[in-house]
C-alpha cells in the first residue's frame, strides 16, 4: 500500500533550475546557448532582409527618441517655493471639505473657515499651498496659470460637468500641470457592480482628457462630515512625492499667488478723496524666476503695474531645519493662512481681526498651537502701521554688526542732502574732486571758505554762548586761512601725482565686498592697504595739510563731528583756551559716536579698528545714535543761520568750538590717538568723497584708475554703480529743489553735462601708452603668447612628462625602437638611491607615502581617462546637450551661493522660494474696497516689452465643442500670458501666395489665422477665447483656442473689393468702360490692371478718358456685349480696431465678481434692444421663376455647307407636306342594296363576335370548374397514395428490424434465409 | 547748429534706426535740441545706407552689432562711408573681434559676416561694406574666462591711393615690433584703388605694434572695444549665468554698465583679478551676471 501511494517525481520543466540542466544538457551535446548557437550556425543569425533591419532600427531609434524632451536648465531654487495645489470642481462636490481634511491630515489643526491660499507644511522638503477654484470661469483662468498641481473634483454619482471640461481646456492652453482627479460621492452608489462600472467608465474618460494612466482617485463616504483618514492619509502621501515637469511660461515669470493685503494709502488722502488711487502691499511666496525691482507686473482682473517696491522677508512657513530624522514634529507642522484665520486671526483689507472665542477658548489654543502662535504674533507686531514698523525693525547685515535700526536708515537719506549741496545762486555742485591741477586749486579755495562757513555755522548753534572768544580768536584765524591757501597752492603743485591717486581711491573706496547700503558709515574707513603705505611715507608736514585741507572739504554733519574730533589727534597748533564741562560731554559724544559708526562696518574694518570698536562701549550705541540725528537737525538749522552772520564772527566762533573740541578730546582720546594716528587721516581722505561723487570726470578716473591698477584693488562696482541709496539721495535731492512746492530747477550736474558733450566712442584711448621699448614693461606681456611661460597644469613638458608617467615603456612599431619608461627606470633608481638614504637618514614614512600618494594619483588618473574614453563612447547629441545643461544648472546655484540675500538680490533678484512683500501704487480703490479674499489675487511677472501694446497674430481654432462660429470684428475675451481681456479679433486665412485674406466667420474644423490689437506676448505662448465671462451657460464656454504666432507694429490683412464698370462703347476687341472709377487719376493708378466680365472674358485695363469722369479704354480677348458686367479684383487692406479692454473682474463688488461684461457684440446688442437689421432686398430668397430660354436656330454658312462632308451637311429634306388635293383617293359611294347587305353583315358579325365572346367565357368557367376538380382528385390520389407509402415503408421497416434482430441471434442463420 | 543739436552723423543714425525698425516714432525738433523716440519692433531685412562721413562705419556698425540678432528677419545691409578712422573702431577691428564674439553666444552660421567691398578714408569716405547676420530667438550664456595664448597674429595694412609700397612698410615696421614676441606673424596687405581719397603714413605701422600691446596688457578674454557688447549680449541671454573676463573697463563701458542697470535693473557681479593670479598681462576683471531672459519676441514662428 505504501509503495503505491508514494508520488512519482516530477521533472522540472521551467525555472531556474530546469534552464540550468537544459543548458548542461546541452552543453553536454555540445551544442550550448545561443552564443553557441551563433557560432555553430552562423547562417540561422545572419541578416534575413536589410530593408526590415533599416526599418526596424529606425523604430527602434524612433522609440527611444520620442521618449526625449528638449533638455532645459533646471533653474528651480535650492528652497523652492510651496507647491500651489488648486482645487477644483463643480459646486457642491467636496472641495472645501477635501482642502479642510488636507490641512488636517498635515498639521492636526481643524480650519473653520478657508478664505484664500493657506500654506501648510507638508513634509521636510515640501510645502503646499492649497487654494480653492470656484466656478467663475475668471478664476478658473487664473489658477490654472499658477497651479502646479490640479486636484480636480469629480462628483461620481453625477458624472463630468462642464467646469471639468472646461478646466481641463484652460489646463492645455496655458501649459498643463499635474493633473489628479478624485472621485467623492461614491457613497451614493447601492449597488456595488454599478459603482465599479461607474468608476470605470469615468477613469477611462478622464485618462482620454489627461493622459493614459493618469492617477484617479477614489473617496470613499464621509465619516461625521469627513472623508476618511486613511484615504485623505493617502492622497497627502500622493501629493507630497509628486513630481513636477517645468512648465514654459511658469518658469520663465516670476510669479506671485498673494495670501495677503494690506493698504499703504495715507488716511488723509483717502479722506480728501475716498476714490483716489490706493497704495498697497501684497505678501507671497515669490515663484517662477527672478523678480527684479521696478519691473512691470499684471494682476489678473485688475490691470498693469510696476512694482514700487520689493523686499523678502522672513519665512513665515519655514521648512524644518535639515535633520536626520523620517517625519516632522508637531512645531514644524505649520500653517501659514493670514486671510483664512489660523489662530484665531484675521487679516482684512485694513485691519486684523483676533477671534477671542472666550478666554479659555484661546488658552487652550495657546498650548495647542505654539509655533504658530508665535509667528502669529510677530506679524501682528509687524503689521504696525509701516512707519512703527520700519522704526522697531532692526536688520543686521553683518554677523557680527550691530543691527541697523530706523534711526539709520533715516541718517542715510537725510545725510547726502547736506553731503551734496547745490548753491542756489550759481547753480554750482560744491564738492567735487578734480583732478586737473588749475580746477583744484581754484576749488580749493572756494570750497574751503565755503565749508568754513558752514562749519562756522553748524558750530553756532551750539555754541553761541562762547561769543566771548571771538575777538581773540579772529586774528589768528585768518593768519590760519592764509597759510592754508598758501599750501594749498604748493601742495597741489608738489604732490600732483599723489592727490590723483588719492582722489581716485576717494572714489574706489577699498573693498569689492563692502556694502553698499552701508557706505555712510564705511566710508570714513574706505581706504587700502598700499594707500596706507603711502600714507605713512609722506612727511608729517604734508599730511597735516592734507588733513587740514580735508576737514574744510568736509561736509555732512556726521563727518564734520569727526572733523571735529579729528583735530584733537592733529599736533597741537592751537592753544586750549577754554574748557567748558558741557561741550565736553557733547564732545565725548561725538566722538564715541563716530566709534559707534566704525563698529557697524564689519567689512572694512581693519584689525586695529576693529580692536578700537571693541574697546568702546556698546551700550552707548544706540543713544549715539539719535543723538545723530539730532545733530543733523542742528547742522540744518545752523546753516541757515550762518548765512546771516558776518563771516568774520562765524569764523571766531567756530574757532572757539574748535578749540574747545581740542581740549576736551585730549583726554579722551589720548589712549587710543597712537594707534589711530594713521587711520583717521586716511578717513579723512576719504569723508571727502561725497555719494555722488563718482559721477564725476568718470572717464578720467577711470584712465587714473587703469594706470594705477597694480597698485590697488578698486572697488569697481562702487566706481560703476555708485551706492545702492544713491537713487534715494536723488529723490531727496529733487525734493529740495522744489521752489515754493510748485517748480523744480532741474539742473544737470556738471559731469553728466560733460558727459553728454564727450565724443560718444567705445574706442578706449589711453594718453601715455606705456614705454615698450622698456624690458620689465615687455616682460608683463611676455607670457601671453604661446612663447611664453604656461600654467602648470597646462605646460607641454610637464604634459609630456605626465603622459610618460602614465603609459611607461613603448615601442615604436615602425622603427622598432624600444622606448624605457623613464619613471620605472628612474623609479629603480631613486628607490635605491632612496634606501640607501633611508638607511641613513632612517625617514621611510613620508617616502612611503610620498610614494602611495603617486600610486593613487596615477591610478585615478588612468580611472579618469578610462572613464572619458568609455563615457564618450555611446554619448549622444541629446546626452551631451543634457550635461551641458546640467553644468550651467551647476554653475547657477553655486554662482551666488555665497552671498547674503542682500547682495544677491541685487545681482539676479529676487529669487523664487523666498517669501516677498511688493508695493503697488496706484491701484484703483475698488480693488480694495471690493476685496474678496475667496478670489485669488496673482502678481504675474511681466518680460521686457511685455507691458507694450501691438498687433498680435495668432492661430486660432475654434473649439469644436463651442456650438456658434465666430464672427469677425465681434469682441472675444482672450486669455493670454497672464492677462485677461477683450479685443477684437480678425479671422484671416492665408493663401497660397501668402496673402492674408479675411475671413468672415471661423471655418468650422480648421485652424485659422486672427490678428488682434493687445498686449505684446511671446511667440508660442497658448491662448484661450470666450465670448463672455459672466454668468453661468449649460453650453460649453470656451470658444476658441490657439497660439501666438507673430508679433509686429503693422498688419497685412486684406479683403477682396470687386469695383464694377459697364461698357458704353463696344469696339472689337477694345471698349470703353465706364462707372468703375471717378476720377482719371483713380483710373491712372489701376493702368495694367486685369479687368474681366461675368461671362468670363478677361481683358485689360489700358488708358483713361477725358470723358465721362473715371471712364477707361479696355481691351479684351473677345468683344463684349452691351449687357456685359466688367469687374477688377482688388485687394483692399483691413484696419484692425485697437481695442484692449482688461478684463477687470477684480474691481466688481463682492458677489458681482462674476458679472464682468464688456464690449458686446453687434449681435447682442440688436437683440437687447430689438433692432431688426435692415436686409438688402436682393439678398432675400425669392422662388426662382425661369423664363423658356427661346434659341435661334443655328445657321451655317453656305460656303462652310459646301465644305463639310456629307454626313455632317445639315440635310435638308423637308416635312412631307399636305397631300395635295388632286392626289385624294376619291370617296365610295354605296348603293342602298349594298348598304343593306353591309349592315346585315356587321349586325351578323356583331352577334357572331357576341356568341363567340360568350363561349369563350363559358368555357374559361368549364376549365376552372375542371382545374378545381382535377385538384380535388390529385389531393384525393397524393394521400392515398401517400398512405399507401406509409403502410409499405412500415411493413419494410419492421421487415428490417426483424431481420436485424434475426442477425444478431444468428447470422449464419439470417444469412441463409436470404 | 550749436553744440547741443543733433549732429550730422547722430541724424543719420537716428535714420538708420529707422530703417532697421518698424513703428518707430522719432520726433525732432526745429532747432534739433530734443529728440522724441518711440521704439518700435527691430524689423531688419535687405537694407542699403549711407553713413555720415564725419563717423566712421564703425559707430553705425557697433550699435547694429547689437540689434542684429534680434531682428525679424535676418539683416543684411550695405553701410556706405569711411570705413577706417582714428576716432572710432574700424570695420576691420570690428570683422576681427566682434564677429568671434558674437559666435560665442550662439549667433553662427554661414551669413554671419561683415566684407568689406571698398574702402574709404576721411574726409569723403566712398567705403562701403556689406554686414550679413542671422536671427536668433534666444542667446546662449558664455562662460569665456580663459583668453587662452596668442598663437598668431594675422593683420590687415591697407593703403588707399598711394603706391602699394607703403603697405609693405608698414608691415615691415609692425613685425619688427611684434617679431619680439611670437614668429607666426602674417600681415596681409590691402591695397586698394579707393574711390574717396584720403590721406594715410606709414606712422600707422609702427604705432600699431605698442596699440596691440597695449590690448594684450589690458585685455582680457574681449577687447575693450567689444567690452560693452559682451556684457549686452551677457545681459540678454537666457536667466543664466555669464561669465566673462575683461581687461580693465574703459570708461564707455562703465557708462553701458550704468545704463544696463536702469534698463535692465541687472547688476554684474565685479571680481578683480590680479595678474599674478591669471599669469597674463595686466589687471583684469570677471564679470559676472544672470540674464533677463531675454526672448526676441520680434522673430516669426510657422
Amino acid at each position: 500500500m505504501e509503495e503505491k501511494e508514494k508520488k512519482k517525481h516530477r521533472a522540472k520543466h521551467s525555472g531556474p533550475k530546469a534552464e540550468k540542466k537544459r543548458k548542461r544538457y546541452l552543453n553536454d551535446l555540445g551544442i550550448g546557448d545561443e552564443e553557441n548557437a551563433r557560432k555553430r550556425n552562423p547562417k540561422a543569425f545572419t541578416v534575413q532582409s536589410a530593408v526590415r533591419m533599416a526599418r526596424t532600427f529606425h523604430r527602434t531609434q524612433d522609440l527611444k527618441t520620442k521618449k526625449h524632451h528638449i533638455p532645459v536648465v533646471d533653474r528651480t531654487p535650492l528652497e523652492p517655493p510651496p507647491v500651489v495645489v488648486v482645487v477644483v470642481g463643480p459646486p457642491k462636490v467636496g472641495k472645501s471639505t477635501l482642502i479642510k481634511c488636507l490641512i488636517k491630515n498635515f498639521t492636526r489643526q481643524k480650519l473653520v473657515e478657508i478664505r484664500g491660499p493657506v500654506t501648510i507644511v507638508s513634509g521636510k522638503k515640501r510645502r503646499l499651498t492649497i487654494i480653492e477654484c470656484g466656478c467663475d470661469i475668471n478664476t478658473m483662468i487664473d489658477l490654472a496659470k499658477v497651479a502646479d498641481l490640479v486636484l480636480m473634483l469629480i462628483d461620481a454619482s453625477f458624472g463630468f460637468e462642464m467646469e471639468t471640461f472646461e478646466f481641463l481646456n484652460i489646463c492645455q492652453v496655458h501649459g498643463f500641470p499635474k493633473i489628479m482627479g478624485v472621485l467623492t460621492h461614491l457613497d451614493t452608489f447601492k449597488n456595488n457592480k454599478q459603482l465599479k462600472k461607474t468608476k470605470k467608465k469615468l477613469k477611462h474618460r478622464f485618462w482620454t482628457e489627461v493622459y493614459p494612466g493618469a492617477k484617479l482617485f477614489y473617496l470613499s463616504g464621509m465619516v461625521h462630515g469627513e472623508y476618511q483618514k486613511q484615504e485623505v492619509h493617502n492622497l497627502g502621501r500622493f501629493i507630497s512625492v509628486m513630481k513636477f515637469r517645468p512648465l514654459t511660461w511658469q518658469t520663465s515669470h516670476p510669479y506671485v499667488l498673494a495670501d495677503r493685503m494690506e493698504e499703504l494709502t495715507n488716511p488723509e488722502d483717502v479722506r480728501i478723496n475716498p476714490k483716489c488711487d490706493r497704495k498697497i502691499s501684497l505678501y507671497g511666496y515669490l515663484r517662477g524666476a527672478h523678480l527684479k525691482n521696478k519691473s512691470q507686473i499684471h494682476m489678473p482682473g485688475v490691470g498693469d503695474f510696476t512694482v514700487s517696491g520689493v523686499s523678502f522677508l522672513p519665512d513665515p512657513c519655514a521648512l524644518p531645519e535639515q535633520q536626520k530624522k523620517r517625519s516632522l514634529n508637531e512645531k514644524e507642522k505649520l500653517v501659514y493662512a493670514p486671510l483664512s484665520g489660523v489662530g484665531g486671526i484675521v487679516y482684512d483689507k485694513d485691519a486684523v481681526y483676533i477671534d477671542l472665542g472666550g478666554s479659555h477658548a484661546h488658552e487652550k489654543e495657546e498650548e495647542e498651537v505654539r509655533p504658530n502662535h508665535e509667528l502669529v504674533q510677530s506679524l501682528i507686531s509687524t503689521h504696525s502701521a509701516i512707519d512703527v514698523k520700519m522704526a522697531s525693525s532692526k536688520v543686521s547685515l553683518f554677523m557680527d554688526s550691530r543691527p541697523l535700526g530706523s534711526e539709520d536708515v533715516g541718517q542715510e537719506f537725510v545725510m547726502p542732502r547736506e553731503e551734496r549741496r547745490i548753491d542756489l545762486m550759481t547753480g554750482r555742485v560744491r564738492r567735487k574732486a578734480l583732478f586737473e591741477e588749475e580746477e583744484k586749486e581754484n576749488d580749493d579755495a572756494g570750497s574751503d571758505e565755503e565749508d568754513d562757513d558752514e562749519e562756522e555755522a553748524a558750530a553756532m548753534s551750539e555754541d553761541g554762548s562762547d561769543g566771548d572768544d571771538e575777538d581773540d580768536d579772529a586774528e589768528e584765524e585768518s593768519d590760519r586761512e592764509l597759510l592754508r591757501e598758501e599750501m594749498a597752492v604748493r601742495r597741489a603743485k608738489r604732490l600732483k601725482t599723489e592727490v590723483a591717486k588719492e582722489e581716485a581711491v576717494n572714489e574706489l573706496p577699498a573693498f569689492a565686498d563692502s556694502d553698499d547700503d552701508l557706505e555712510m558709515s564705511s566710508e570714513g574707513e574706505g581706504k587700502t592697504a598700499p594707500e596706507e603705505n603711502e600714507m605713512e611715507q609722506d612727511d608729517d608736514e604734508e599730511e597735516e595739510n592734507e588733513d587740514d585741507q580735508r576737514t574744510h572739504e568736509d561736509e555732512s554733519s556726521g563727518s564734520e563731528l569727526e572733523a571735529a574730533s579729528k583735530r584733537v589727534a592733529e599736533p597741537k597748533q592751537y592753544e586750549i583756551n577754554s574748557e567748558d564741562t558741557e561741550m565736553r560731554s557733547q564732545i565725548s559724544e561725538h566722538s564715541l559716536k563716530r566709534k559707534a559708526v566704525l563698529t557697524t562696518d564689519s567689512g572694512n574694518c581693519t584689525a586695529e579698528e576693529a580692536s578700537e570698536s571693541e574697546a568702546e562701549n556698546s551700550s552707548l550705541d544706540e543713544s549715539d545714535d539719535e543723538e545723530g540725528s539730532h545733530d543733523e537737525s542742528e547742522a540744518a538749522e545752523s546753516n541757515r543761520k550762518g548765512c546771516q552772520h558776518t563771516p568774520k564772527k562765524a569764523d571766531s566762533i567756530r574757532q572757539t568750538k574748535l578749540q574747545a573740541l581740542e581740549a576736551v578730546d585730549d583726554d579722551v582720546e589720548n589712549l587710543l590717538r597712537e594707534e589711530d594716528e594713521y587711520e583717521e587721516k586716511i578717513d579723512f581722505s576719504a569723508d571727502t568723497t561725497g555719494a555722488l561723487k563718482w559721477k564725476e570726470d568718470l572717464k578720467q578716473k577711470a584712465a587714473q584708475a587703469f594706470l594705477r591698477q597694480q597698485h590697488s584693488t578698486p572697488n569697481l562696482r562702487k566706481l560703476i554703480y555708485g551706492t545702492a541709496v544713491e537713487d534715494e539721495d536723488r529723490e531727496n535731492e529733487d525734493a529740495s529743489d522744489e521752489l515754493g512746492g510748485l517748480f523744480r530747477v532741474s539742473r544737470p550736474d556738471k559731469a553728466s553735462k560733460q558727459n553728454a558733450n564727450a565724443l560718444d566712442c567705445s574706442k578706449f584711448l589711453i594718453e601715455k601708452p606705456q614705454d615698450w621699448d622698456l624690458e620689465e614693461v615687455m616682460s608683463s606681456i611676455r607670457d601671453c603668447f604661446v612663447t611664453g611661460k604656461w600654467e602648470d597644469d597646462k605646460d607641454a613638458a610637464k604634459l609630456l612628462e605626465e603622459d610618460e608617467e602614465l603609459y611607461g615603456d613603448f615601442e615604436d612599431l615602425e622603427t622598432g625602437v624600444v622606448h624605457k619608461g623613464k619613471h620605472a627606470a628612474e623609479g629603480d633608481e631613486s628607490g635605491s638611491e632612496e634606501e640607501e638614504e633611508d638607511g641613513k637618514m632612517s625617514k621611510p614614512e613620508p617616502e612611503e607615502e610620498e610614494k602611495k600618494k603617486e600610486r593613487m594619483d596615477k591610478k585615478r588618473k588612468l580611472k579618469e581617462m578610462f572613464d572619458a574614453e568609455y563615457d564618450e563612447g555611446d554619448a549622444t547629441y541629446f546626452d551631451d546637450l543634457k550635461e551641458e545643461m546640467h553644468k550651467q544648472a551647476q554653475l547657477n546655484r553655486a554662482e551666488f551661493e555665497d552671498q547674503d540675500d542682500e547682495t544677491r538680490v541685487q545681482y539676479e533678484g529676487f529669487r523664487p522660494g523666498m517669501y516677498v512683500r511688493i508695493e503697488i501704487e496706484n491701484v484703483p480703490c475698488e480693488f480694495v474696497l471690493n476685496f474678496d479674499p475667496h478670489y485669488p489675487i496673482i502678481l504675474g511677472g511681466l518680460g521686457n516689452s511685455e507691458g507694450n501694446v501691438g498687433y498680435v497674430q495668432l492661430r486660432l481654432k475654434k473649439h469644436r465643442w463651442y456650438k456658434k462660429i465666430l464672427k469677425t470684428r465681434d469682441p472675444l475675451i482672450l486669455s493670454l500670458g497672464w492677462r485677461r481681456f477683450q479685443t477684437i479679433p480678425m479671422f484671416y486665412i492665408e493663401d497660397h501666395n501668402g496673402r492674408h485674406r479675411l475671413l468672415k466667420y471661423t471655418p468650422q474644423h480648421m485652424h485659422c489665422g486672427a490678428t488682434f490689437w493687445g498686449p505684446i506676448t511671446p511667440q508660442g505662448t497658448g491662448f484661450l477665447a470666450v465670448q463672455s465671462v459672466s454668468g453661468t451657460t449649460p453650453d460649453f464656454r470656451i470658444a476658441a483656442t490657439g497660439v501666438v504666432l507673430d508679433l509686429d507694429k503693422s498688419i497685412t490683412i486684406v479683403k477682396k473689393l470687386k469695383l464694377t464698370g459697364f461698357p458704353f462703347k463696344i469696339f472689337k476687341n477694345t471698349s470703353f468702360i465706364k462707372g468703375m472709377f471717378n476720377s482719371q487719376l483713380e483710373v491712372a493708378k489701376f493702368e495694367g490692371a486685369a479687368i474681366r466680365t461675368v461671362s468670363g472674358i478677361r481683358g485689360q485695363i489700358k488708358k483713361a478718358l477725358r470723358t465721362p469722369v473715371g471712364a477707361f479704354r479696355a481691351t479684351f480677348e473677345d468683344k463684349l456685349l452691351m449687357s456685359d458686367i466688367v469687374f477688377v479684383r482688388t485687394w483692399y487692406p483691413v484696419s484692425i480696431p485697437t481695442f484692449y479692454n482688461p478684463v477687470t473682474s477684480l474691481l466688481k463688488p463682492a458677489g458681482e465678481k462674476d458679472s464682468w461684461s464688456g464690449m458686446k457684440t453687434t449681435g447682442q446688442l440688436r437683440h437687447e434692444r430689438g433692432i431688426k437689421l435692415k436686409q438688402n432686398k436682393d439678398s432675400l430668397y425669392k422662388p426662382i421663376v425661369r423664363e423658356k430660354r427661346h434659341f435661334n436656330k443655328l445657321h451655317i454658312p453656305k460656303a462652310l455647307q459646301k465644305a463639310l462632308p456629307f454626313k455632317n451637311k445639315p440635310k435638308n429634306l423637308e416635312k412631307k407636306g399636305k397631300t395635295p388635293k388632286d392626289q385624294w383617293r376619291p370617296a365610295v359611294i354605296r348603293e342602298p342594296h349594298e348598304k343593306k347587305i353591309s349592315a346585315l353583315l356587321s349586325a351578323l358579325s356583331t352577334v357572331n363576335n357576341y356568341k363567340i365572346k360568350k363561349a369563350k367565357i363559358k368555357h374559361r368557367e368549364q376549365l376552372k370548374e375542371y382545374l378545381k376538380v382535377k385538384q380535388k382528385e390529385d389531393e384525393q390520389k397524393f394521400k392515398r397514395q401517400k398512405e399507401a407509402k406509409k403502410k409499405i415503408y412500415r411493413i419494410l421497416g419492421q421487415r428490417e428490424k426483424k431481420r436485424q434482430k434475426s442477425s444478431l441471434k444468428g447470422s449464419s442463420k439470417g444469412e441463409k434465409s436470404t | 547748429m550749436n553744440c547741443y543739436s543733433v549732429h550730422n552723423f547722430e541724424a543719420s543714425f537716428i535714420r538708420l534706426i529707422d530703417k532697421v525698425t518698424n513703428g518707430s516714432r522719432i520726433e525732432i525738433n526745429q532747432t534739433g535740441t530734443t529728440l522724441y523716440y518711440q521704439p518700435g519692433l527691430l524689423h531688419g531685412g535687405s537694407l542699403e545706407h549711407d553713413c555720415s562721413p564725419s563717423r566712421s562705419i564703425g559707430y553705425y556698425l557697433e550699435s547694429l552689432l547689437c540689434l542684429a540678432p534680434f531682428m525679424k528677419h535676418p539683416l543684411k545691409i550695405v553701410l556706405r562711408g569711411v570705413t577706417n578712422d582714428q576716432v572710432d573702431p574700424s570695420v576691420d577691428v570690428l570683422k576681427a573681434t566682434a564677429l568671434p564674439l558674437l559666435k560665442k553666444f550662439g549667433i553662427d552660421g554661414e551669413s554671419l559676416e561683415i566684407k568689406i567691398n571698398r574702402r574709404g578714408m576721411p574726409p569723403k569716405g566712398g567705403g562701403e561694406i556689406l554686414f550679413a547676420c542671422p536671427v536668433r530667438k534666444v542667446l546662449q550664456p558664455i562662460q569665456f574666462t580663459d583668453p587662452g595664448k596668442i598663437k598668431r597674429i594675422r593683420g590687415t595694412a591697407y593703403s588707399v591711393r598711394v603706391s602699394p609700397q607703403m603697405a609693405n612698410r608698414m608691415v615691415e615696421s609692425a613685425r619688427s615690433i611684434l617679431n619680439k614676441f611670437l614668429p607666426d606673424i602674417y600681415i596681409y596687405t590691402d591695397h586698394m584703388k579707393g574711390v574717396s581719397s584720403g590721406k594715410l603714413a606709414n606712422i600707422a605701422g609702427e604705432s600699431c605694434g605698442p596699440r596691440s600691446h597695449q590690448q594684450i596688457l589690458q585685455g582680457g578674454c574681449v577687447d575693450s572695444t567689444n567690452q560693452s557688447l559682451a556684457l549686452l549680449l551677457m545681459t540678454l541671454g537666457q536667466r543664466d549665468v555669464s561669465k566673462v573676463l575683461l581687461g580693465p573697463l574703459s570708461p564707455y563701458t562703465i557708462e553701458f554698465l550704468r545704463h544696463l542697470r536702469s534698463f535692465f535693473q541687472t547688476m554684474f557681479k565685479i571680481e578683480t583679478k590680479t595678474p599674478e593670479e591669471e599669469h597674463m598681462g595686466g589687471e583684469k576683471v570677471l564679470m559676472t551676471c544672470v540674464g533677463i531672459g531675454f526672448s526676441n519676441l520680434s522673430k516669426t514662428i510657422r
